[in-house]
């Protein structure tokens, strides 16, 4: 298992278009995925459980990985969240 | 008699029509037993449901045309999502199996489970989210109740021009459908302005009012009404002058669009006649589509990030027929890629990203070129890929936050290689494939007589051009009259710009917000720039202000503003051009 933290910084946050985003890539990869928020942990495959993170712009995250293509995993949803999901704000 | 109503205003527009009350869809969720060796066959039919719901939903986002409707077509995908989520999917099948319920009851359930955690959250817009998990359920619910069940608005005309919807409540669905029929304004009781129905409504300028108490009951079928979707009224069986003034407003409408409309063909000209190239910013096929519609010569940005963020990064072959079907859509038309601009550390371990990210600006971290530049295997296959798309018409390449020579010399470089290696696989490729670099660093700018020599073309990203020249970061609300493009020494660096590329003869573009909004048209005009790239929805617009604008008196209006302070505090740049103007 590898992890990562890193902040949310897109404007409006892990809102519904962002987590499909997150959980399309997530969804991807065979390692299992973990968003944690806090104490808070939800599957990263699981588009209600990210959604009821409720991550506002500026929440800091970690990103847990486990499985034979964690690295490529982790590094995806990371690249993913740090470029504001593609957005343009 | 004449009534008024009001609920959320979501949506602006006025529209005037019939009432259409849609019938509200109740399901009767009943509870029952199944024997234990029912279990499978009752998850089963849990299954198929899903299925048959996903199906209609899928078949439902080919049927939007994303160049109207992006919003809907990811609101309707995060749908798709949800029905396969294991908060309902797993624990739906867990709870048919241990407790024997039927799939309706054990699915209700677990909605109900669901709907506890959304409602419990602080974050209106998250709590809102419940409805869309409800909506989603309701859909199964219906596959599950009737395996062959009839699509939503079966029993609707086929056309509702002039006609308004009155529902309890719409999913993103129903309303994409309502909008493909012509619908001409929705009022729902339910659902207020963080709902998808209104994030939908507002971008499909469909006019709505959402929230409104006992709409279907207030309001008779056949009905005229008129909805103010601005202000969030309803006034059912309005009076004779209510409605004269309400058609008036609606024409003035339509007439600023038609003359819009008429402006899409004809040329980019000022009064004084200069010709401008008005290109679109664009990166999914629908915006592509747009850019086409709505006029643009060409594509001058498009970017290829959303390649990448889809998951692993994309092969050769996979990158190349993104750009292939862009390339057939354009029919002709210039195409310029921009490579990679996305910021993080590829190498994983060797740089923790949010460790970087804490310890400066993200902004002027390690992305664009200079991530390229790291991780050259990453970008050479981009700049093949790219150069076997320019074999299929025209393109250009752009190159991302470019701040020194070495870094051009190495892109270069790089490019020599990526072109022999496709020469050993007997691949062609446009030889004179032309190289760019946007200019968006200030010192980039500054040194232009230096960088300039290595480059084709270049296009100044003016968003980030802005933030790195006044050090004020964009998405800042409290910095936001500190951001402005018409602080002088903002205007200096673009004059200065546009001179240095005069004198090494290469053509400049720009590609930043500025570029698409209106108000700056006539002072980037007045400044020398003559190829803008922008957002296709704002084309006409901009093509509009070119037309009326005269530019050697706008370059004359902005002369004496930039000598004189005390002028500059009486008037801004923008005002004073538009002064100069107003007879165009």
């Amino acid at each position: 298992m590898i992890s990562r933290n890193v902040t949310i910084i897109n404007r409006l946050g892990l809102h519904a278009r962002a987590a499909t985003r997150l959980v399309n890539c997530a969804s991807d990869f065979v390692s299992e995925i973990i968003v944690k928020k806090g104490a808070r942990a939800v599957n990263g495959k699981s588009i209600m459980g990210v959604l009821t993170l409720a991550a506002a712009t500026g929440t800091d995250l970690t990103i847990e990985a486990d499985g034979v293509d964690e690295q490529q995993a982790l590094d995806a949803v990371v690249i993913l969240i740090s470029n504001r999901f593609g957005e343009n704000e | 008699m004449s009534l008024t109503l009001k609920g959320h205003a979501v949506a602006p527009g006025i529209a005037i029509g019939r009432v259409h009350l849609a019938e509200r869809n109740e399901l009767d969720i009943v509870e029952y037993r199944i024997g234990q060796e029912d279990v499978e066959n009752e998850i089963q039919r849990y299954r198929n449901a899903v299925d048959a719901a996903r199906e209609q939903l899928v078949e439902l986002t080919a049927g939007i045309d994303p160049s109207v409707a992006v919003p809907a077509v990811e609101i309707i995908q995060s749908h798709i999502l949800m029905l396969g989520d294991s908060m309902i999917g797993e624990s739906t099948e867990e709870h048919i199996r241990e407790e024997l319920n039927n799939a309706e009851w054990a699915l209700q359930s677990q909605l109900e489970k669901v709907l506890s955690e959304f409602r419990s959250m602080d974050d209106e817009y998250i709590r809102t989210r419940g409805e869309d998990v409800t909506q989603v359920v309701r859909l199964i619910q219906s596959k599950l109740s009737d395996e062959a069940a009839s699509k939503p608005f079966d029993n609707f005309p086929d056309r509702l021009a002039d006609t308004l919807v009155i529902a309890v409540e719409l999913t993103p669905g129903e309303l994409a459908i309502l909008h493909e029929r012509g619908v001409a304004g929705i009022v729902t009781e339910h659902g207020g302005p963080q709902s998808h129905t209104a994030i939908l409504a507002s971008s499909l300028s469909i006019p709505a009012v959402l929230g409104v108490h006992n709409a279907r009951s207030l309001l008779k079928e056949d009905s005229m009404i008129i909805l103010d979707g601005g202000l969030g009224v309803i006034y059912a069986d309005p009076d004779a002058a209510t409605l004269e003034r309400y058609r008036g407003v609606q024409q003035e409408a339509e007439r600023i669009r038609q003359s819009l409309e008429s402006l899409r063909d004809l040329s980019a000209t000022s009064f004084d006649g200069e010709q401008v190239s008005l290109q679109a910013n664009a990166e999914l096929s629908g915006e592509l589509q747009q850019s086409i519609d709505y006029g643009a010569v060409g594509i001058g940005l498009y970017r290829t990030e959303f390649l990448y963020l889809r998951g692993a990064p994309p092969d050769e072959d996979a990158q190349l027929e993104e750009y292939r079907s862009a390339i057939d859509m354009l029919n002709g038309k210039n195409l310029t890629i921009r490579t990679l601009d996305l910021g993080a550390d590829k190498s994983s371990d060797a740089l923790d990203f949010s460790q970087l990210r804490r310890s400066a600006n993200p902004a002027l971290g390690l992305r664009a070129i200079r991530l390229c530049l790291r991780d050259t295997g990453l970008f050479k296959t981009q700049l093949r890929a790219i150069l076997r798309a320019s074999a299929a018409g025209p393109v250009r390449c752009l190159i991302p936050m470019i701040t020194n020579v070495q870094e051009i010399q190495r892109v270069h470089e790089l490019l020599a290689e990526a072109k022999k290696e496709l020469d050993e696989r007997n691949q062609r490729y446009d030889q004179d494939l032309q190289l760019g670099g946007m200019i968006e660093v200030p010192a980039a700018a500054l040194a232009l007589d230096q960088l300039g020599r290595y480059l084709d073309f270049i296009s100044v990203g003016t968003n980030d051009l802005l933030q790195y020249a006044l050090a004020a970061d964009r998405g800042d609300e409290q910095l936001a009259d500190l951001y402005d493009l018409q602080h002088p020494g903002v205007v200096f660096l673009l004059k200065h710009i546009l001179k240095e590329a005069d004198k090494l003869g290469i053509p400049v573009a720009i590609c930043g917000e500025v570029a698409g909004d209106h108000r700056y048209t006539r002072l980037l005009l007045a400044l020398g720039l003559r190829e803008f790239s922008m957002h296709p929805a704002r084309l006409l617009e901009v093509k509009q202000v070119v037309r009326n604008t005269h530019v050697a008196e706008a370059r004359e209006a902005i002369k004496h503003w930039l000598d004189d302070p005390v002028l500059q505090a009486e008037i801004s740049l923008l005002q004073l051009l538009d002064r100069a103007q107003t007879s165009y």
